[in-house]
């Protein structure tokens, strides 16, 4: 009697264990997150000399790893590193400036969008550009790597010329020797180029072609996603995401448009 | 097993030794057996108990809870961001179309109160979910917002007196305070909310699935052991007062199999109900509700793309932003994906991939086609600087397009409701019929033992 009784125990507790390894791996139940950041955005994701990182999505991973009850840890990455990051399993979550797009969905599951942003247009102060139609005819700077400027001309119809350059710095350069009149990009990455040059370069607050920028995870982490998108509507109903745009992109930010939280992509 | 006769040499009869001792031990072995007996009873009972509350938390959460609180903001959603459509619908009609005039207003009037009605169900359903509730609270307070927003933006429209096409400037701007508030701030809310029920859906679900097996492999369990103990103490029995049956005990142990037999196949069914109400009902139901509300937002990102010039372009782009979510094929630009789309028909990515399977699901594709073919027609209008022309083929053949693509999301999206409340209701009849019949189980076998055990306990005294 008892050796059919431990047997059948043996059977049932092996059968529980057997249900515990059917689920994937989910940021949920890990301690520490290595989270991948911008390494090269000023005030939205920027390495420090010291190996430290600063910016607006470096504080928003920290409120969500925070919130989540994780300790965190950062990983520095570059456009072209977000999805191999994430599918190698080096980063756990990446925010940085991902915009989410269903060509990317198949690849990575997308928790948020935590911000909207748009495509705007950099221009020196004196520059009345205030649309996108404005560049009709312009000199816009085309950073390899990058189809910001490429979209004005194909999508928008818009006839400007683009002048090529290798990086954002030299584009900002050449915007101030007035070899081309626009950069266009994100515009919290103009933002953060504008506020480190100093120089009174200013955004046209032309809002178009809205990007959704979300949160990086892990294809099938479902309980991750749904974790990550609870903490983004904590972010905005305690008013923590308003603050940390304000911190990094000023007051001036907020009168760009209404801070709410974002319609999220759900995570199936 | 209980027609197993013991050998009689076997049968240690207490001859020689001390006799009172040996009495003494008979019942008290008896009242030992019969007590391990009654206590895995009571094992397999709890444990059939606890698999049925379990199972009907599951069924109850499901079936009751997150399934209406997806219809009732989905509902929620459309209402509002049809709202919306209205207005911007009225504002470029200007002073023509007065028949379809007073038709959007009297729908913008409906959906108004048809959004009202669907905040307090969502609240209802909200429960003690502090977040949902911020939600629901959030979206009350704006409603009243843009409802003064929408009213002037209407009022300073008929005092304008403009012909078809976009309204004056200062129309325009305060109708882009309303639409901003309502696109930034209450339809995320209430799209959220619906994406917040599927998550409460897919968590209790996934629990479902490690604990019901679990709960059954508890009953299996519980059940052998006290079919083991019935048959020990049947034979013991046997042994000591030389019968072959015991009439009662072996009644109570048909029982005892026909209760653990019936109670797993009842919690296996319900299992298999849960699965099908999930799968092939809810899942469905969520997609084609967030289907549906991108939809919706689209044929008001036509009309904004109509009425407000300087934005244009974005109401364009988020026009093929949402295109592209609800089926993908890979364009950069409208007129791209217009021709895409126009020559696909089968393989469908995007959130209506999945979906468009069956007849019902053909027909869905053929008409979000046509849909995209008419807002070509209606794009290429407005390029051409026929604006006039523009607004009619809104009015007419869009709006056409548009409801007769929404009716075979609705219809698709009924036929998976039905699927997921006959699935709920089979789980719950399924736990229902078991959850009778489990209290004159017990009685029935309590009643048996008694009438087995007593009389050999009685010859003792």
């Amino acid at each position: 009697m008892k050796r059919v009784l431990a047997a059948l125990l043996v059977l049932a507790s092996t059968a529980v264990a057997g249900c515990g390894l059917n689920r994937p791996e989910s940021i949920v139940d890990k301690d520490e997150l290595v989270i991948g950041v911008r390494s090269d955005l000023p005030s939205v994701g920027f390495r420090k000399p010291d190996g430290t990182y600063e910016g607006f999505d470096v504080d928003v991973a920290r409120y969500l790893a925070a919130r989540l009850g994780k300790s965190v840890s950062f990983l520095g990455v570059l456009a072209a590193d977000r999805e191999k990051v994430l599918m190698d399993g080096r980063a756990d979550m990446v925010v940085a400036t991902f915009t989410i797009d269903q060509e990317r969905k198949r690849r990575v599951l997308f928790a948020g969008p935590y911000h909207i942003s748009y495509q705007d247009i950099l221009i020196r102060p004196d520059e009345k550009i205030a649309n996108v139609r404005d560049l009709e005819g312009r000199r816009i700077c085309e950073v390899q790597g990058s189809n910001a400027a490429q979209r004005v001309v194909a999508e928008r119809g818009v006839k400007a010329q683009l002048v090529p350059f290798p990086d954002y710095n030299r584009c900002l350069t050449a915007l101030k020797d007035k070899q081309v009149d626009a950069v266009t990009t994100n515009d919290v990455i103009l933002a953060g180029l504008a506020a480190r040059d100093g120089s009174g370069l200013r955004l046209a607050n032309a809002l178009f072609n809205e990007q959704r920028t979300g949160v990086g995870l892990a294809k099938g982490d479902v309980p991750g996603c749904e974790a990550v998108n609870r903490a983004i509507t904590a972010m905005y109903q305690d008013g923590t995401a308003q603050k940390l745009l304000r911190k990094w992109f000023g007051a001036s930010w907020l009168k760009r448009g209404i801070v709410a939280v974002p319609q999220f992509e759900g995570c199936s | 097993m209980t027609m197993v006769r013991p050998a009689p040499g076997n049968a240690p009869v207490p001859v020689t030794a001390a006799p009172a001792p040996v009495r003494r031990s008979v019942p008290g072995r008896i009242r030992v057996i019969s007590g391990i007996t009654a206590a895995s009873l009571v094992l397999l009972f709890a444990a059939l108990a606890v698999g049925t509350i379990s199972a009907r938390e599951g069924l109850r959460v499901i079936g009751r809870d997150a399934g209406p609180q997806v219809v009732a903001t989905a509902g929620l959603y459309l209402a509002l961001s049809d709202m919306d459509a209205q207005v911007a619908n009225v504002l470029v009609m200007g002073t023509a179309y007065p028949d379809q005039r007073r038709d959007a207003l009297a729908r913008y009037e409906r959906q108004r109160a048809e959004a009202n009605r669907t905040l307090l169900q969502a609240f209802e359903l909200s429960g003690d979910n502090p977040a949902e509730r911020n939600t629901v609270q959030s979206v009350l307070d704006g409603l009243g917002r843009y409802e003064q927003l929408a009213g002037r933006a209407l009022l300073l429209n008929e005092q304008a007196a403009h012909p078809p096409g976009p309204p004056p400037d200062n129309v325009v701007r305060t109708y882009r305070e309303a639409t901003d508030l309502m696109r930034v701030v209450l339809l995320p809310q209430a799209y959220n909310l619906t994406l917040e029920s599927g998550t409460i859906v897919r968590a209790t679900y996934d629990s479902q699935g490690v604990l019901a097996p679990l709960a059954r492999a508890a009953v299996v369990l519980a059940g052998l052991v006290a079919l083991a103990c019935l048959v020990w103490l049947q034979v013991f029995l046997a042994r000591r007062f030389r019968r072959v049956f015991g009439p009662a005990l072996l009644v109570a142990t048909v029982t005892t199999a026909a209760a653990l037999l019936f109670g797993t196949s009842a919690l296996g069914r319900d299992e298999a109900h849960l699965r099908t109400a999930k799968v092939a009902g809810f899942d469905s139901v969520l997609t084609l509700a967030k289907a549906r509300a991108i939809s919706n937002s689209m044929q008001g990102d036509q009309s904004r793309y109509l009425l407000d010039k300087e934005r244009a372009d974005t109401y364009q782009h988020t026009f093929l932003d949402r295109s592209l979510s609800v089926m993908y094929t890979e364009a950069g630009s409208l007129p791209e994906y217009h021709t895409a789309v126009a020559g696909h028909t089968t393989g469908y990515l995007g959130l209506l991939g999945p979906e468009l399977v069956g007849r019902q699901g053909e027909v869905v594709a053929r008409e979000y086609r046509r849909f995209q073919a008419a807002d070509k027609a209606f794009r290429d209008l407005v390029t051409s600087g026929s604006t006039n022309e523009a607004v009619a083929e809104r009015l007419g053949p869009v709006k056409t397009a548009f409801d007769a693509y929404d009716r075979a999301l609705t219809e698709l999206a009924g036929t998976h409701q039905k699927v997921f409340e006959r699935s709920i209701r089979g789980g719950e009849g399924a736990l229902d019929n078991l959850w009778r019949l489990l209290p004159f189980a017990i009685g029935a076998i309590g009643v048996l033992m008694v009438a087995g055990v007593w009389p050999r306990l009685r010859e003792y005294r």
